[in-house]
């Protein structure tokens, strides 16, 4: 056995350490409980090894910095198989995989749906008919993709921001770049568009 | 004695009430930016005003007047028909916004909630107030609505707050300040102490829930029945009322009444109305795993006048197949020829689980597991379809006339607009913002 394949094996164990601990108590374990678990003395190690979780997603933070499960928190099936045995390389891959919602939607509260009416967005791929899902929860940036009311219209155009001027920028030759007037509303950020063909 | 705090503890426990403001006007006014700033009124296919903006309340409208009364008070008022799938995708959210900062929600009603904070300081790093303002600030971000909150030691107390400063209020009453928010509350503004109530405790003397508050153990338990020294108790900080976070899971009864217009004296269609209430029902009590034992039976008559009936069941029971015996004999028994008729409606209640039913000596089970199978299958196939994907022939003359005719006969929006493989049963369960763009 090389020594990659001995490394991978004692990270494996690892992980299903903390997997173990997180099902069996339901909250991730400190940095001392992990050292313990995993037989390692200094709190260095242990944040070395949880850096290398984190580069991983095995393992996240929140915005606070405390420790979440990432990918470990999917895969409960993976724990039966943990131990009857080795798990088949072909079920943890299936683990990781994302539902078409996961992938459409970050933040499922603050998600809206829009049927697109015009053609001003046809350069981005965004045409007449399609649906569009918006973000409410997100702070727009320069680039993105936004639905906006421009003194009292309703649109939905490229955000460009250079220093304190805003635009909005369609993507299709027969519209003109708008810069507002009086007031600027975003009422949301474009986070990807959906068609259907039958 | 006025100024002295009813306790000194501020936060023994900490629980806060939220509560949606103007709930089905407010969604409505976020999937239709362009209505913000403007009165608007939901129910129109009701005839009736739901819910009434803080645009249109200002001008005079109140909840549950007729839709011609309120284009009396205000002729620019804006009417729509009510889309309670929005409505709910709304409250879902909601709920679930103020299960990240706590696991103890309570769903008290479709815009109402109870969160125990208890505890969560350490955890936010913050006070119960800034921590009530997150909330606050994230409903309003993420789904666009207000909502008015009271944080307190107690659901009474808690609802106080909420109630204190609408809309969009935030009011924090810690255990040392409970006396200067009762000082001015009259005693049947109290959640829970109905006019009956109130008149009995000013006869007592007691005006203001605080001069309630302030009478000691003795004298509330001389006069009055436990849940009002419950209320008594909570009034003074002490939370008796737990904030229980289960979901729904079991009813008491289930009912389902739905409105038609123009009224109609047309019996088949009544009946038919009726049916399909009784096929509402029936759906939600399985889904539930409940059978009724009684069947209650109404109609409301054009003058808004009800007439009902309640029956008996042989057996306890969920199937359409074996109500609609009785729904007939009482139907027979209450509706009169001549009359029209505006509303239908059937409760089913005494509901018991479903899997715990005695057989009794004179059921055919034969009989009894086909239905099971059959209603399985009805289940089923309204879960891939939509509901009443299949339906019993005595639902189909609803379609004889429009559930709503002329300009009530508007529909949601959402169910207009849809997207390539929705349907008009089964569409995504994300709001839709209706904007031009």
């Amino acid at each position: 056995m090389t020594t990659k394949d001995q490394k991978e094996q004692t990270l494996r164990s690892r992980v299903k350490e903390i997997a173990h601990f997180y099902y069996q108590r339901g909250r991730m374990p400190s940095f001392s409980e992990i050292g313990e678990m995993v037989g390692l003395k200094s709190k260095n190690a242990v944040s070395k090894l949880v850096k290398k979780l984190e580069t991983l997603k095995v393992i996240e933070r929140d915005e606070k910095g405390r420790l979440i499960p990432g990918s470990l928190r999917f895969p409960v099936r993976i724990l039966g198989t943990v131990e009857a045995g080795f798990p088949s390389p072909a079920e943890e891959e299936l683990a990781d995989t994302l539902s078409l919602d996961d992938m459409l939607i970050q933040n499922h509260e603050s998600t809206f749906l829009l049927k697109v009416s015009g053609d001003s967005m046809s350069g981005a791929g965004i045409l007449p008919g399609d649906m569009v899902i918006v973000n409410k929860g997100q702070t727009p940036r320069s680039g993105d993709i936004v639905i906006a009311e421009v003194d009292g219209e309703w649109t939905m155009k490229y955000l460009k921001k250079s220093g304190n001027s805003v635009t909005l920028v369609p993507d299709n030759p027969n519209y003109q770049p708008i810069k507002p007037k009086n007031e600027l509303k975003i009422a949301g950020v474009v986070t990807a568009v959906v068609r259907r063909y039958q | 004695m006025q100024d002295q705090p009813i306790t000194i503890r501020s936060w023994p426990q900490a629980i806060l009430h939220l509560d949606a403001d103007a709930f089905f006007a407010s969604c409505e006014q976020a999937i239709h930016p362009e209505l913000r700033g403007k009165p608007v009124i939901t129910g129109k296919e009701r005839g009736i005003v739901a819910a009434a903006s803080y645009e249109a309340k200002a001008r005079g409208i109140k909840r549950a007047i007729g839709l011609v009364d309120a284009k009396k008070i205000c002729p620019e008022v804006i009417a729509l028909p009510s889309d309670y799938e929005t409505y709910s995708l709304f409250s879902v959210r909601m709920f679930e916004i103020l299960r990240r900062f706590s696991p103890d929600v309570e769903e008290y009603s479709i815009d109402e909630a109870f969160v125990d904070l208890t505890g969560l300081r350490r955890k936010f790093h913050c006070s119960y107030e800034i921590l009530a303002a997150k909330i606050q600030e994230t409903v309003e971000k993420e789904l666009g609505i207000t909502v008015s909150i009271g944080v307190s030691l107690s659901k009474v107390l808690a609802k106080v707050g909420s109630k204190f400063n609408k809309p969009n209020g935030l009011t924090i009453i810690p255990g040392r300040d409970i006396h200067r928010y009762l000082g001015k509350l009259s005693v049947d503004k109290i959640w829970g102490i109905g006019p009956n109530t109130s008149a009995f405790l000013n006869k007592l003397g007691i005006r203001t829930a605080l001069e309630f508050a302030r009478k000691d153990m003795d004298f509330v338990k001389k006069h009055l029945s436990k849940p009002f020294q419950e209320i008594w108790g909570e009034l003074n900080g002490i939370s008796v009322y737990p904030v229980t976070a289960e979901p729904k899971s079991s009813y008491q009864s289930i009912s389902k009444t739905k409105t038609f217009t123009p009224p109609s004296t047309d019996e088949r269609f009544v009946f038919a109305q009726l049916s399909k209430n009784l096929e509402n029902a029936c759906i939600k009590a399985r889904r539930y795993g409940l059978a009724a034992r009684k069947l209650i039976v109404f109609l409301r008559k054009k003058d808004f006048r009800n007439i009902g009936i309640e029956l008996k069941l042989s057996r306890p029971t969920a199937y359409p197949a074996e109500l609609f015996d009785p729904l007939r004999k009482g139907f027979d028994q209450i509706f009169q020829a001549g009359i029209p008729y505006r509303l239908t409606g059937v409760v089913l209640s005494d509901l018991g689980p479903e899997n715990r039913i005695q057989q009794t000596l004179f059921d055919d089970p034969a009989k009894i597991e086909k239905m099971e199978k059959i209603y399985h299958t009805v289940d089923e196939l309204s879960a891939k379809y939509g509901k009443h994907t299949v339906q019993h022939a005595a639902s189909l003359p609803t379609k004889l006339q429009m559930q709503h005719e002329g300009a009530r006969g508007d529909i949601a929006a959402r169910k207009t607009a849809l997207f390539q493989g929705e349907n008009k049963r089964q569409r995504l369960g994300l709001p839709m913002l209706h904007v031009k763009v």
